[in-house]
């Protein structure tokens, strides 16, 4: 318990030092003014903006006021929105949670059987295929793997949505994109880590005592291959959460990834920082619920 | 055989998942036509701002806000003459005074009335308030003085001859003032209301915008659709996509390398229209740079073939001009529009006489992806130098950087850059050649063009400052201040059920949208 308590209490060191290495990028990236007045603005307009928005103060006092706000949970007000930078990231949150599940569950659904399988058959021609197909999956782009999911399901079949957030329908094109790429690097993973652990004694030992070779695989050796795969799906889970971009813009799927893009095109600071301390907590708690499912899994594994 | 069993669970699983994917679907009924359907879907390439109409600055979200909240007058997109719309009249007192009287009936999407009292606290808003994105444009405006509850008068700093097309743009809508002040701003922000023909339903951020028609407005409420999606669709593919399916009635910003296939596909077509968006080349007129000597620019003027980048890279849909000033803006001069000069023979001997025989080389600043084939044009303009022996080396840039070189004035010989001119108003295209606003970027001057500009911009003799505008532009074509490129185009996707032609504003007017 302990433990846990002492891992969540690091997050407030690593969020702020995450916080001012934002802050430094988006203050060099430089000034968001240009971006919000029409193209033909005067060299006028544009200081009497930045005056206005505090934007010509120092770096140490602008770093200042952010840091006195955003301890009191205030993360500042949006350029673009006009709105409370922290309620606009929130407000997020359900759909790109929905998405990255989704895309795990299918990842995890085509990794397990295709992992295993090409391990117990290792050098076969299905071992052969499911590899090809791993590093196919692996390479593909999301971009280009999108669109062609759309023109093919959607254009062309017409069974699916093109795009959108809505039915379980919306869902599926999305979350297909995302999960082949970390299928692909799941499988390889299951197939590894099996290959490894199906040439142990104790499989040996479970085989020769004449246990069905199912249950040796799924109940003796796969779950001993499970924890570099926990690892790996918490992971993906927090980069899925953190870093959809491409996905969402592609589907226009509303979550964080398209937003966190938008505002760094945009420049709008509050939305950065707030997009960035979000993830960063959910990377951290996906880390820790790692660290706690490792112990289930292996009950010799301590946590200190 | 477990093995076996193990797999066709498996494959079940996902066809189960497939599956019921395909059923929900069917049941959505997103692909079929319903001619009867009243609603109408719009995807948009970008996401709305705000609901503070007086600050986002933002075209596509005024094309929303158009059909929520009202302007005092309103711009005829086909004569381009200005006419009421909350006010039923309004008179010029004397060069710093307006009267204007509200037509009665006018309501709230809460059943207010609108009165003199939401026009001042709406027009002083952004008349004063210095941080809001549209102030620019209102400062001219001084106080709005209410008669009585439909009567008021609009006091201007200076005559203003373009105050009535300044309150029939963006940043000008009327808000509601004792809803705003009984429940805050962050309140409206949240729960909008206008004078619009459709009101507020949701607004799911990056994803839709739903207005329903309003029932009392007080020109009628809108017979041909009850509901208004605006979908958030930003990958062009994806939005085209959309459109071929019919999962969305209209989409914008269609891109010229899919206007074959949207009005090829069976169920729709592309709607084109000229906007006011003119792509230019601004040149440096500085000390040191071959472009400070007028025959230089003129020879760069006329080695670009206008209208050969129009034919091919925009597939026909431009104008070239020499004038920024378009046609139903006013001041424009129409023998300077749809016209332009190409001579590259002509442009060699010019260049030889400036003393560049042997050609020279410079630097063109361009964005890329912002305007209809900005990258595109920029090379084509490229190979057009060469044949007069001008090395243009382009240097393609992200947005934010390019418009941070500009305004720090780093910009080499040239710059690439669409403007709009939503006033529709000479003055405000035109002031891009004033001499003090680009000192160290530009440092283009004209000192009779510098005189016509400060008559002209006070002068509340519509006839004579008209002539004033005419003759500016005159000089500058004359002069080749900067290169003029073409008038872009609006080009929507629209399904066959829809009658739709794209305005010059980039507005979209729903009432303008009906069934055919």
């Amino acid at each position: 318990m302990n433990y846990i308590v002492r891992r969540i209490l690091q997050i407030i060191p690593v969020l702020f030092i995450i916080s001012f290495i934002v802050f430094i990028l988006v203050f060099i990236a430089g000034d968001p003014v240009a971006l919000m007045l029409p193209d033909d603005a005067t060299q006028e307009e544009i200081e009497q903006l930045r005056e206005s928005l505090g934007l010509n103060e120092p770096f140490y006092a602008q770093y200042g006021n952010y840091v006195f706000s955003t301890v009191q949970g205030d993360f500042g007000e949006s350029f673009r929105y006009g709105q409370d930078a922290l309620s606009v990231v929130l407000e997020r949150l359900p759909a790109t949670f929905e998405l990255a599940i989704a895309a795990i569950v299918i990842a995890i659904m085509i990794a397990i059987p295709f992992g295993v399988w090409s391990a117990t058959k290792q050098n076969s021609s299905i071992d052969l295929i499911a590899t090809g197909a791993a590093v196919v999956g692996k390479a593909m782009p999301n971009f280009w793997l999108g669109i062609m999911l759309i023109l093919f399901f959607s254009v062309m079949l017409g069974v699916l949505p093109v795009s959108g957030r809505g039915s379980f329908a919306h869902l599926i094109l999305p979350a297909v994109t995302l999960g082949t790429g970390i299928a692909a690097e799941m499988t390889r993973l299951i197939r590894s880590s099996m290959l490894e652990i199906l040439n142990q004694d104790y499989i040996r030992t479970a085989k020769s005592k004449g246990i069905k070779s199912l249950q040796v695989i799924y109940k003796h050796a796969f779950r001993n291959a499970l924890i570099p795969f926990v690892t790996i799906t918490a992971l993906q889970t927090s980069t899925l959460i953190g870093g959809a971009l491409i996905t969402e813009t592609v589907f226009a799927w509303p979550g964080i990834g398209q937003l966190l893009i938008q505002a760094v095109n945009t420049r709008d600071m509050a939305i950065v920082q707030a997009c960035v301390m979000v993830i960063a907590v959910i990377v951290i708690l996906m880390n820790l619920l790692a660290d706690i499912i490792y112990r289930i899994l292996d009950p010799r594994i301590k946590l200190k | 055989m477990k093995r076996k069993r193990f797999w066709v669970i498996n494959v079940l699983l996902i066809a189960i998942v497939l599956l019921g994917g395909c059923k929900d679907e069917e049941s959505n009924g997103t692909n079929e036509v319903n001619e009867d359907n009243r609603t109408l879907t719009i995807a948009l390439g970008t996401d709305m701002v705000s609901f503070d109409v007086h600050n986002h600055n933002n075209t596509s979200t005024e094309a929303i806000h158009i059909n929520m909240f009202n302007y005092l007058v309103k711009r005829n997109n086909d004569t381009g003459e200005i006419e009421p719309d909350l006010a039923e009249n309004y008179e010029n007192v004397d060069d710093l005074t307006w009267e204007f009287k509200l037509k009665d009936g006018v309501t709230f999407h809460n059943g207010d009335a609108l009165t003199s009292a939401d026009v001042k606290y709406s027009l002083e808003r952004v008349a004063t308030d210095t941080t809001l994105l549209d102030h620019a444009n209102y400062k001219t405006i001084k106080e709005v003085e209410v008669i009585d509850d439909t009567t008021f008068r609009i006091h201007t700093h200076e005559p203003d001859p373009a105050l009535l097309n300044r309150i029939s743009r963006i940043g000008s809508s009327i808000l509601p003032a004792t809803y705003i002040e009984e429940n805050g701003f962050d309140h409206f922000l949240a729960n909008p209301i206008g004078t619009g023909a459709f009101e507020f339903v949701e607004w799911a951020r990056d994803d839709r915008i739903v207005l329903q028609a309003y029932a009392d407005y007080f020109d009628g409420k809108n017979e041909e659709w009850d509901e208004i999606v605006f979908r958030i669709i930003p990958e062009n593919s994806t939005r085209v996509s959309e459109l071929l399916t019919g999962g969305v009635d209209m989409a914008v910003n269609i891109p010229p390398s899919d206007w074959v296939r949207v009005n090829e596909n069976e169920g729709t077509y592309l709607a084109q229209g000229i906007s006011n968006r003119t792509l230019m080349i601004f040149l440096r007129s500085t000390e040191g740079y071959p472009t400070r000597d007028k025959k230089v620019r003129e020879a760069l003027d006329l080695a670009i073939d206008n209208q050969a980048i129009v034919d091919n890279i925009l597939g026909g849909a431009g104008t070239p001009t020499v004038t920024r000033v378009g046609p139903g803006d006013v001041g424009h001069a129409a023998h300077l529009y749809d016209t332009y000069n190409y001579n590259p023979e002509r442009a060699k001997e010019l260049l030889a006489e400036a003393g560049f025989k042997d050609g020279f080389e410079m630097t063109l600043h361009s964005p890329r992806g912002r305007y209809l084939q900005d990258a595109e044009i920029a090379e084509m303009v490229a190979g057009m130098f060469a044949e007069i022996g001008v090395t243009l080396n382009i240097e393609f840039m992200e947005w934010s950087n390019y418009l941070e070189l500009r305004n720090a004035g780093e910009n080499k010989d040239a710059y690439l850059l669409g403007l709009g001119n939503s006033m529709f108003d000479a003055a405000n295209a035109l002031d891009y050649y004033r001499a003090d606003r680009f000192i160290g970027q530009l440092d283009y001057r004209n000192d009779e063009v510098e005189e016509l500009l400060v008559a002209a911009e006070q002068n509340m003799d519509a006839e004579e400052r008209n002539e004033q505008y005419i003759k500016i532009q005159e000089l500058l074509a004359e002069d080749v201040a900067h290169l003029v490129l073409h008038q872009e185009s609006i080009n929507i996707g629209v399904v066959d059920r829809i009658d739709y032609t794209p305005t010059m504003d980039e507005m979209i007017y729903i009432d303008s949208i009906t069934k055919k």
